[in-house]
């Protein structure tokens, strides 16, 4: 399987995912922020975590305006799975295919420690693992996700929460640690499942990511 | 207008001595005119030159099949086998830091990152030595934060894991802190090492990275001098760091080296494009020829000396090949950096520097980077500090009180706090977090690098030649415990006043043993940093010179843990016969200390060779060496999930004393293992033990408490 990964000037994970997508015998097609890409190349796309044009502006706003992005959003369209981890996933906010925002962590600070996450509701394209709960470290300062309340509820009524925190580490609504779209082929979560593939690290619950 | 100053203004402004002044018409046959004052000014301040330490620093020659003389390069070099090499080294930012906490330890963590990718070594981790003052001392909160939050601000931006660090809290440090920063870099198989010397006639030196603005100008000297009362005058000599430009620069600099593109690289740190440039030229012996005006600029106010002098962040300064310069350009201009050419090496061995088509200085390099001042300051042999009759302040106190009042004190409070704030876990490389007594990477030739700092400052106070034995070997006894073999050593040796003749006693006798440990244990210092005139207002701080050691674990065996995670764990105490006392523990009570025993180098480095081999084969699931406070503390930082080491012996036992507990006695060790390895480990144990002339003890047993 071919998988594209999506690199921005300040985009530090891209190597990590390389290094998850490799461990899984699929091939890596990098994609660069300045390119529009062919949709029909990749079979999915990961959206690496970072500070994407230094989180200058707002988190992950930039990125959203970027030409790799506008041929993201085609592919997405095409039903193809998309992930989004950490700044991935304040990317995907940015660009209408998630719904949400991420704001800056209640407490204020940079956040870096392993948390428990559970999943609400799953997709058949990501996070395989049999486990309810998942033990994956977070990292960022801008994490808490907020969104107005009517638009809350639509999230929580369309079943589209991936995944809770089991104890709220900054303040998100409804402890919220990923969500999806409608369509549940779009989908990104704050902690770092790349940072979690084999016991040396910690833990490996993040093996089964994709 | 500078040329109306008198001569005692312009030795004032530019921070020259007298004597110094007088050498440097000496060397140019007549006085120095219009930029020579800047240029001298900056590379023979203590900063850049080295000028007190550098007679004392020869003694760090040691070098192994592993290493070798890269002393003027940015950093050292470890060839670990298997196309690895690591580069490391370690560095202070004290006196920004002190001025503008946030922006100055941001900027230490940019400038260190520098000197390693500048060597084409990807960095992988970073660590940190901080040194704070009583943390109710006038504006100390908001330094701890600032200090706190720039590091986290700019390592996590970078993408480089800040994955371990040393953090002191003591009123010594109340009007200088210290603020150092330790990076380490990979540099794989396919990669060449880069050098800094300039060479081939006619190649093009170009310019990468952030426009030059009037930041940092003076900062060398700056750094080279005293505190004052007047410490906010001195805001204009603060450097601003943009991590995300870092960032950049990391991806295009080792894209161009990775291509061979280069003939030499350097950073821009200290003195600028001054240094940078000079030192390329004297390391070549090869001219230049620099056109100032050509250089990329913030605003166009700027004037050829600011240009010299900015320390602007995230620059560097590149030789080229001239057909290379458009694939060069093209590589940077991805990233969205300037690559400008701003002039040419030439045979005439003369750093010409241009301005707008006019020569404006023209100067043989040697004269301001070899020729600088070396100075023999004065000092006396080392005298111990030690006393007739040990003090021993604790036995009258109630020992579950006295550790209560111990864990109030700022240096014992629980320090999650810190490195949640740092990304530890970027890279994906991380085996042993910040929360662990050795933080661990692991290599794509799946071995593991143990990264440590040291130096205790408690045991610095209480006894110079003491503290320094124990800065290298405490942490290199912490990585033996776990199962490393120290490799080498880099360190940050900041002092005082090297003019007043106990600061120079002090640093004489660190260099002296530092230079023997490192022979003896077979782990070369192979980069490192001076900073003196820690001091404000005539009081300096005491003698804190910081340590980074670097260690290997050839195989990916699993680490022994650091705390008691698990119940029936046979828990073994380990005493090796050295030095009794209560530094820490009578600093917080604020009561006098003293000391009694030695430390004999040659017997503790041969030990850490022994001590690693011993857990190598007994594969002990928990191993420590006790720390500050005593066996009390460290038996605390073991609770875990619920368990605790619980004596076998009863209340009115040798274990239960407040004088056995609190302690701290150089060295003692502490291990758990399960009943299945248990008879395997007091076999091994007692032949340790038999040789090194230990004493060991089985302590208790891992309970629910």
């Amino acid at each position: 399987m071919k998988v594209g990964v999506v690199t921005f000037p300040g985009t530090n994970c891209d190597q990590d995912v390389v290094k998850m997508t490799q461990a899984h015998g699929y091939e890596v097609v990098p994609l660069w922020h300045k390119d529009r890409f062919d949709i029909n190349s990749v079979k999915m796309v990961i959206v690496p975590g970072g500070f994407s044009y230094g989180d200058y502006l707002r988190c992950g706003a930039l990125a959203a305006r970027s030409p790799v992005m506008a041929s993201v959003k085609d592919l997405a369209k095409t039903g193809r799975p998309v992930l989004g981890i950490c700044n991935g996933f304040q990317i995907l906010c940015e660009t209408g295919l998630l719904p949400g925002v991420l704001v800056r962590n209640d407490h204020g600070h940079f956040i870096d420690k392993w948390t428990v996450i559970e999943t609400v509701n799953s997709t058949s394209h990501f996070s395989k693992s049999d486990k309810k709960k998942l033990r994956l470290p977070v990292a960022h300062g801008e994490g808490r996700f907020y969104a107005d309340k009517p638009e809350l509820d639509k999230i929580e009524e369309q079943g589209q929460v991936w995944f809770r925190y089991a104890e709220n580490i900054n303040g998100s609504l409804n402890n919220i640690a990923g969500v999806m779209n409608k369509e549940k082929n779009v989908a990104a979560l704050m902690p770092h499942p790349e940072r979690a593939l084999f016991d040396w690290m910690g833990g490996s619950d993040g093996f089964k990511f994709i | 207008m500078v040329a109306e100053r008198t001569l005692t203004e312009k030795l004032k402004h530019y921070r020259i001595s007298q004597a110094e002044y007088e050498r440097i018409s000496e060397l140019l046959g007549r006085p120095p005119q219009g930029l020579e004052w800047a240029l001298f000014s900056a590379l023979w301040s203590e900063h850049c030159s080295y000028k007190s330490s550098k007679v004392h620093l020869r003694k760090f020659s040691y070098r192994n099949g592993m290493t070798r003389d890269d002393s003027d390069e940015n950093a050292g070099v470890v060839d670990i086998g298997f196309g690895e090499k690591i580069v490391f080294k370690m560095e202070s930012h004290n006196h920004p830091s002190f001025i503008e906490p946030y922006q100055g330890a941001a900027t230490g963590v940019g400038g260190i990152l520098r000197d390693i990718f500048t060597m084409g070594a990807r960095p992988i981790a970073l660590a940190d030595y901080l040194c704070f003052g009583d943390e109710n001392a006038p504006r100390m909160k908001s330094l701890v934060k600032g200090v706190v939050s720039g590091i986290s601000g700019y390592g996590n931006c970078v993408g480089v894991p800040t994955i371990t660090g040393y953090t002191e809290y003591d009123e010594n440090y109340n009007k200088n802190i210290l603020v150092n920063a330790m990076a380490v870099g990979l540099l794989e198989g396919h990669m060449n090492l880069a050098s800094s010397k300039a060479e081939g006639v006619g190649n093009l030196v170009v310019y990468v990275g952030a426009k030059t603005g009037k930041d940092g100008v003076h900062g060398a000297a700056m750094a080279s001098e005293s505190f004052d009362q007047d410490i906010d005058s001195k805001k204009p000599n603060i450097q601003i760091g943009d991590p995300f430009l870092e960032k950049l620069l990391i991806e295009s600099c080792l894209e161009v080296l990775s291509k061979n593109l280069v003939v030499c690289m350097q950073d821009m740190g200290a003195a600028g494009l001054t240094s940078s440039t000079f030192e390329m030229a004297s390391k070549g012996r090869v001219g230049m020829d620099l056109h100032l005006d050509k250089v990329p600029q913030r605003d166009s106010s700027i004037t050829p000396e600011e240009i010299l002098l900015s320390e602007s962040q995230e620059r560097m300064v590149l030789v080229c090949v001239p057909k290379n310069l458009e694939a060069i350009q093209a590589v940077f201009k991805k990233w969205d950096l300037d690559a400008a050419p701003i002039g040419t090496i030439t045979d005439t061995k003369k750093m010409r520097l241009f301005w707008k088509g006019d020569v404006v200085t023209e100067i043989d390099p040697t004269l301001i980077t070899d020729s600088a001042p070396r100075y023999e300051r004065p000092f006396i042999p080392y005298q111990a500090k030690r006393k007739k009759s040990m003090i021993e302040p604790v036995s009258s106190q109630n020992k579950d009180q006295l550790l209560a009042s111990l864990k109030q004190n700022a240096f014992y409070k629980n320090k999650n706090w810190i490195f949640e704030q740092y990304d530890q876990r970027v890279g994906t490389r991380t085996v042993r977090d910040a929360s662990h007594t050795v933080s661990v990477v692991r290599l794509n030739s799946r071995r593991d690098l143990a990264i440590s700092v040291g130096c205790r400052p408690a045991f610095m106070r209480m006894d110079t030649r003491i503290g320094a034995i124990d800065a290298i070997i405490y942490p290199a006894l912490q990585q033996a415990v776990k199962g490393f073999k120290p490799i080498a050593v880099t360190d940050c040796l900041n002092f005082a006043n090297p003019e007043r003749i106990e600061v120079m006693t002090d640093f004489v006798q660190t260099c002296d043993l530092y230079a023997e440990i490192a022979q003896r244990l077979d782990a070369p210092i192979i980069s490192g940093n001076v900073s003196f005139y820690n001091e404000t207002e005539g009081k300096g701080i005491p003698p804190t010179p910081a340590v980074g050691i670097v260690g290997l674990k050839e195989n990916e065996d699993l680490i022994p843990g650091c705390v008691l995670n698990d119940p029936d764990l046979t828990v073994y105490l380990v005493q090796m016969p050295g030095v009794v006392s209560y530094a820490k523990t009578a600093e917080v009570l604020k009561k006098e200390s003293s000391f009694s025993g030695d430390l004999l180098v040659p017997l503790l480095c041969d030990f850490v060779a022994a001590m690693t081999a011993f857990v190598a084969k007994t594969k002990p699931q928990v191993s420590r060496v006790v720390g500050q406070g005593g066996l009390a503390i460290t038996l605390d930082k073991m609770k875990s999930n619920g368990f605790e080491c619980v004596f076998d012996a009863g209340d009115s036992h040798l274990f239960n004393s407040t004088k056995f507990l609190f302690e701290e006695r150089l060295y003692d060790f502490l291990f758990a293992v399960n009943s299945s390895q248990q008879v395997q480990f007091e076999k091994e144990l007692n032949v340790l033990v038999n040789k090194w002339n230990l004493v060991s003890y089985v302590l208790g047993r891992s309970r629910r408490g």
